[in-house]
């Protein structure tokens, strides 16, 4: 998938983007690449680099939104053994596609951005979790890493200096809940990847029980440019409080789906309509997932929605990992939300009880709706299911994404279950498929 | 008679100083051992385990854990279907109908005649703006359409027809070895 | 110990002071509220996985929290009744209960079920659960004393966390991801584990049930009492649970200088002998059924004034009681009677301060010499195990094979050739982890099962444990070795030779010495060495029997009957004094209770005996009521 399909040569990520062999080191360097981390192990403190980090404004682009240069801080300066910095690259968001696209196109943007951000938390190894069906993006790391360690970026004396510096990869075998950061520790470490309770939190007893910081693969490619450009640069993009460019992965009804960076703030409207190409002729946008399945969905009549954050967060749904579902109005929203519930639990790593049993109980009643055997009682079951999904009812965020699926589509759609449920049709899709 | 290969044994043997900690190395290694018989044995597992200094029960939770390690046998080239919304949307479904039609197999995992190949439908992919998607053979194939199904399956059966893979041929007339049923748990969604 | 911070909680009103990282449940404890829980266990690495401690916790989102994963701070308020807390904790319970097969009427643990308990007590009054569960094959057996029933299990994963944790092993394990996740022994093979058993009083529910018990009675029609295992010379407090005069069940009662709640596969399932009806209920002389009178005439001029010709077999679960008698009758009518204890070391009585067993949790180094100890002191083993994993203690083994303690990766197993082992323990001194332990050295010490040579491996351990400060445990095998040590009942003799025997309980290991004439046997079950015994008397089973054990550290434990001695059975003290008449020794005692008083007096280390503690501690209240939505 060499093809770039989507890119609108934003300014920060995609900078290079469509240039040739991007993922040689040789292009990479030439166009200005791994400047930013000579820079900091030639000349920065770590201090120094998480100050600039914090001045660019940038939030982790996993889905959490946490500010990365906070994050990186919490890593204690004194701590005696290894510290470790982890990227995800375990994306398995529905929806969600830009992190394979960045490491395909660009994967020294994302090994000098770990170089940088082990460095600023004062260690001396990071780690990528990839996920284990992405095998083109493991073999463009692989070798780019490969690339990196002959040249001398990486290694005991990186850019002439005594700060080693060392990645390596680690490839996941399929499960979704390794996106959260503590289940994917817990994978790193070769056992059942169940989320930990916290505390302690990762940055105090992570991988392998010494401090880590674990962050997102866009996030950490971001981070050469903001050492290059200065944080100040990076936080003119962007609102007042959501600072920066970020990529959306926009998928499903658009004509022209594809991984797009914008600036934070633009509306889907914008992205859907104009980047993407929008509906198909005679269709009209009925339904989007703003950031990935797990976010709440906005109807189509919410198009002019900012893409700002915290905007997001006060409707409250959220960017999340910035997977952007279209769905128009020739599907059932009904079917959408049961398929979406299969996927909540057969990715439930089973540890709580109610996302173990709650999703499943909620695809069972998916199941009875979309064989015409539904009732007031599926309705009200559904309702109820949600929201024992929700509300800290569960250790980590995957039974609350399932509860919103169901919850906020019934919120925008309960004129579609009802006709579901009680009329037993859809007037959407006619003959009902059963699911 | 172990079910590994000696070589690759001293090769799961030497994966844990690679690590921080031995632990760390269990699923290399089980990607190793599925690497060379296809699908995860209770044999092979305990093989590792031993290997590995780690009760073999340790080792069967991890590998029962995650989806792509496989517990029962599968066809040599697997199509992991992702149906997840996005490829939903842009017809997933017709994908799985027509693979299915096209490989001769009623339902997820069973192994088509020929022992080549076999299907899965998977979750989400990561590669919504090309969807529908499959993963074939360490490879994304993208933007499906029922002429591009029909053209992987054939493709493939064509190079098996010329080179010799040591898989039952279909028209190899000795009677096919009974299948072995599941002993327990088969993956499922939801 | 370093000044721990004290904080304030307030729990549902209360205030209440406790140390800074208490769990919020455990601090509720402290008050007498009791906040529900299944993943939760005070002696496991807390999990939050199950979710029913769910309560409401300011300052902090405005979300129900797990109260087992988070620690106490300073000012903080919690609410167990909150609308939000008592709603979060019925949704809890109504997912539980989706696919919950509700098969409690014949469920061994109903009536002792916390999911029962908990539904009355939090669950929603009506039911909403619809349509089919979810179904498994049932039960599963998972051992021939365990099954396994996957439809009751709420997987709170208590049963795989000690497994891991406590006792070091992993053939339970999870399987399978999501709502398809079980519960199952590796590959499907049946459990091996000397610590299986205890996953049966951990699990909350009935998934998992023991096989010896299952379907025999309702929990609430048993009798129970507290009592001690007389398995080895641990001395793990056990429950024994009566009914019609059967033993039906032993369960551990939590101890936390001993046991902290654990016993071995053997103290728990080794029970159903008491219950054979073979069992021996009346004497007999040359195989004709008679009086004890005649019995025990018949035994007394077999053994009377034999001197060093007498031969007599002891049991190792003899009591200080049976052992104080039975010493009597050897300082008088008996002198000179070769003896020998079944089972026991040949290690001497302790001298010096000795290591405890909860010290062990505190020791930087922990040494063993000479002893497989999770076959030999079960309970000790794990002990050790938690303080090398979960308290970070070095471990350092002397010991010719693979053992147990080498499943820890850091182990350090120094395999000596049998019979070197003082050798091994000389080198040690200068061994690098005992160049700076940073705490205290335990030094665990066995006998090799006699390939050492006890005396030479006592005098090096008690010179290494002089020259880096350690201290001793000896490791006894016998139940009341060390109680019989102290009363001067040694049985190291041999028994080749002897022309009368007095084989009481289990025949001799070495079998019944051909020079013997004569053969009492005193035991409770018929085996075949009492073929050609001249006479047969009927002995009292571990649970007929009152009396006490002395531990393997000194401590003095009370054993209680659980069962009633009916006659013609008699209790042991009374056949021993009357045998004492019979030798012409007059041994007169009007119960146990006047020989526990004069063997207090007459030894300083069982003057314990003087005043049997109340066997159960008082209950604490409950304040938190029934809270339903």
């Amino acid at each position: 998938m060499a093809e770039q399909r989507g890119t609108v040569g934003g300014p920060v990520l995609t900078e290079w983007f469509g240039r040739a062999n991007l993922h040689k080191l040789e292009v990479y360097e030439k166009l200005g690449g791994y400047e930013g981390l000579r820079k900091v192990v030639t000349g920065m403190s770590a201090a120094q680099v998480i100050d600039e980090v914090k001045a660019s404004g940038l939030r982790g682009r996993g889905g959490a939104d946490f500010p990365t240069a906070t994050k990186w801080s919490f890593v204690p300066k004194d701590h005696p053994g290894p510290k470790y910095i982890v990227v995800n690259a375990d994306e398995s968001e529905p929806g969600s596609a830009k992190d394979r696209y960045l490491m395909e196109n660009s994967p020294h943007a994302l090994i000098e951005g770990a170089a940088i951000a082990t460095f600023a938390i004062g260690g001396h190894q990071a780690w990528i979790y990839i996920r284990g069906e992405y095998d083109l993006p493991y073999e463009k790391l692989r070798d780019a890493i490969a690339e990196a360690h002959a040249k001398g970026h990486l290694g005991d004396h990186p850019f002439g200096t005594d700060y080693p510096l060392d990645i390596r990869l680690y490839r996941g075998h399929g499960a979704y809940i390794c996106g959260e950061e503590t289940a994917l520790l817990e994978s790193l470490e070769g056992k059942r990847a169940q989320p930990r309770s916290r505390p302690p939190f990762p940055a105090i007893k992570g991988a392998w029980g010494q401090p880590t910081a674990v962050n997102n693969v866009e996030t950490l490619s971001t981070v050469p440019w903001i050492i290059r450009h200065g944080g100040a640069e990076y936080a003119k993009r962007g609102t007042e409080k959501a600072k920066g460019t970020r990529m959306v992965t926009v998928s499903g009804d658009v004509q022209k789906p594809g991984n797009y960076e914008i600036e934070i703030g633009v509306t889907y409207r914008h992205i859907i309509e104009e980047l993407a190409g929008g509906p198909f002729p005679g269709r009209k946008v009925k339904v989007f997932w703003p950031g990935g399945s797990s976010a709440k969905v906005l109807p189509g009549s919410m198009l002019d929605t900012s893409t700002d954050l915290d905007g997001l967060k006060a409707l409250g749904t959220m960017g999340g990992s910035g997977g952007i579902i279209v769905m128009d109005d020739s599907h059932c929203v009904v079917k959408g939300a049961a398929r979406l519930l299969r996927f909540y639990a057969h990715e439930s790593c089973g540890k709580c009880t109610p996302c173990r049993v709650g999703s499943n109980w909620a695809v069972r009643t998916y199941e009875r709706i979309l064989a015409n055997e539904g009732s007031q009682i599926e309705l009200a079951l559904l309702d109820r299911v949600q929201q024992g999904l929700q509300g800290g009812r569960c250790l980590c965020g995957l039974g609350d994404a399932a509860g919103w699926v169901i919850q906020s589509t019934m919120n925008h759609f309960r004129n579609e279950y009802e006709e579901h449920c009680l009329h037993h049709t859809c007037s959407v899709e006619g003959a009902l498929i059963h699911a | 008679m172990s079910a590994l290969s000696s070589h690759l044994l001293e090769e799961i043997k030497a994966l844990p100083a690679k690590y921080p900690q031995p632990r760390s190395a269990v699923m290399p290694a089980l990607d190793l051992a599925q690497e060379e018989l296809g699908h995860l044995t209770p044999e092979a597992m305990s093989e590792v385990a031993v290997a590995l200094q780690l009760d073999p029960g340790y080792v069967e939770g991890v590998a029962t854990f995650y989806t792509l390690f496989h517990l029962e046998p599968v066809g040599k080239h697997r199509f992991y279907v992702c149906t997840n919304l996005s490829c939903m949307l842009r017809g997933a479904e017709d994908v799985v109908d027509r693979l299915k039609a096209a490989i001769g197999v009623r339902e997820p995992g069973e192994v088509s005649k020929d022992g080549l190949f076999s299907y899965e439908e998977v979750e989400c992919l990561g590669a919504c703006e090309y969807a529908p998607v499959v993963r074939l053979d360490h490879r994304y194939e993208v933007d499906l359409t029922r002429g591009k199904i029909d053209s992987l399956v054939n493709d493939r059966r064509l190079v098996r027809s010329h080179v010799k893979t040591g898989v039952r041929s279909s028209l190899d007339t000795t009677p096919e070895p009974p299948r072995k049923k599941p002993v327990r748990r088969t993956k499922k969604s939801g | 110990m370093p000044d721990v911070k004290m904080v304030n909680v307030t729990i549902d009103g209360h205030v209440v002071t406790v140390p800074d990282g208490t769990l919020v449940v455990e601090a509720a404890k402290l008050v007498g509220i009791e906040i529900p829980v299944f993943c939760y266990h005070h002696k496991l690495d807390p999990v939050g996985a199950c979710r029913m401690c769910l309560v409401e916790i300011s300052p902090g989102p405005p979300v129900a929290q797990a109260g087992c994963i988070r620690p106490v701070a300073d000012g903080m308020v919690v609410k167990t009744q909150s609308a939000m807390a008592v709603q979060a904790r019925a949704d809890i319970l109504e997912f539980e209960l989706v696919n919950h097969p509700l098969d409690c009427p014949v469920c061994d643990k109903g009536g002792e079920c916390p999911l029962q308990d908990f539904t009355f007590r939090h669950g929603y009054p009506t039911s909403r659960i619809d349509g089919p569960r979810l179904h498994f094959q049932k039960p599963i057996p998972l051992s021939p004393n365990i099954a396994l029933d996957r439809e009751r299990c709420v997987l709170c994963y208590r049963c795989t966390r000690y497994y891991d944790e406590v006792a070091w092993e992993q053939e339970l394990t999870v399987a399978e991801r999501g709502v398809h996740s079980v519960i199952a022994s590796q590959f499907d093979q049946p459990l091996t584990s000397n610590f299986s058993g205890n996953i049966i009083d951990l699990c909350p529910v009935g998934a998992l049930t023991s096989r010896l018990w299952r379907f025999e009675s309702r929990p609430w029609d048993l009798h129970h009492t507290p009592s001690v295992c007389s398995k080895c010379a641990v001395g793990c407090n056990v429950t024994l649970w009566q009914r019609r005069g059967q033993l039906v069940r032993v369960t551990s009662r939590e101890n936390d200088d001993i046991d902290e709640g654990w016993i071995c596969d053997r103290g728990r399932f080794d029970y159903t002998d008491v219950n054979d009806p073979a069992r021996l209920r009346v004497p007999a002389v040359h195989g004709s059924k008679t009086t004890w009178a005649v019995a025990l005439n018949t035994v007394a001029d077999g053994i009377k004034g034999k001197g060093s010709k007498l031969g007599i077999s002891l049991p190792q679960d003899l009591t200080n009681e049976e052992a104080f008698l039975f010493r009597r009758l050897l300082d008088g009518p008996l002198r000179g009677a070769k003896v020998k204890m079944h089972g026991r070391t040949a290690l001497p009585a302790p001298s010096g301060e000795q290591l405890m067993i909860k010290d062990i949790d505190d020791a930087r180094v922990i040494i063993i010499v000479a002893s497989d100890t999770e076959n030999d002191v079960p309970i000790v083993n794990l002990r050790v195990k938690k303080a090398v994993s979960k308290r970070g203690a070095k471990l350092i083994v002397i010991h010719p094979d693979a053992v147990d303690l080498d499943r820890h990766r850091e182990t350090v197993h120094i395999r000596n050739q049998p019979g070197e082992a003082a050798a091994e323990v000389r080198k040690l001194a200068d061994h690098e982890l005992l160049h700076e332990p940073g705490g205290p050295v335990a030094i665990l010490y066995g006998d090799g099962r006699g390939s050492e040579d006890a005396a030479g491996l006592v005098a090096a351990c008690t010179e290494l444990a002089a020259k880096v400060g350690a201290k001793l445990m000896p490791l006894y095998r016998g139940t009341n070795e060390r109680g019989s040590l102290e009363l001067g009942v040694a049985g190291w003799d041999s028994l080749d030779g002897v022309e009368a025997l007095l084989s009481w309980g289990p025949p001799p290991t070495a079998g019944v010495p051909a020079s013997v004439k004569f053969h009492a046997v005193w035991d409770h079950l018929p085996r075949p060495e009492h073929q050609n015994a001249s006479v047969v008397l009927p002995a009292t089973s571990f649970a007929e029997r009152q009396g006490s054990y002395t531990n393997l550290e000194g401590r003095v434990q009370f054993l209680r009957p659980a069962v009633d001695a009916e006659a013609p059975l008699k209790e042991s003290w009374d056949v021993l004094c009357e045998l004492a008449a019979a030798l012409g020794l007059p041994l007169d005692y009007v119960g146990i209770f006047p020989i526990q008083r004069e063997a207090a007096k007459a030894f300083p280390a069982l003057a314990a005996l003087a005043q049997p503690p109340s066997p159960e501690p008082e209950p604490v209240p409950v304040l938190m009521g029934p809270a339903r939505p």
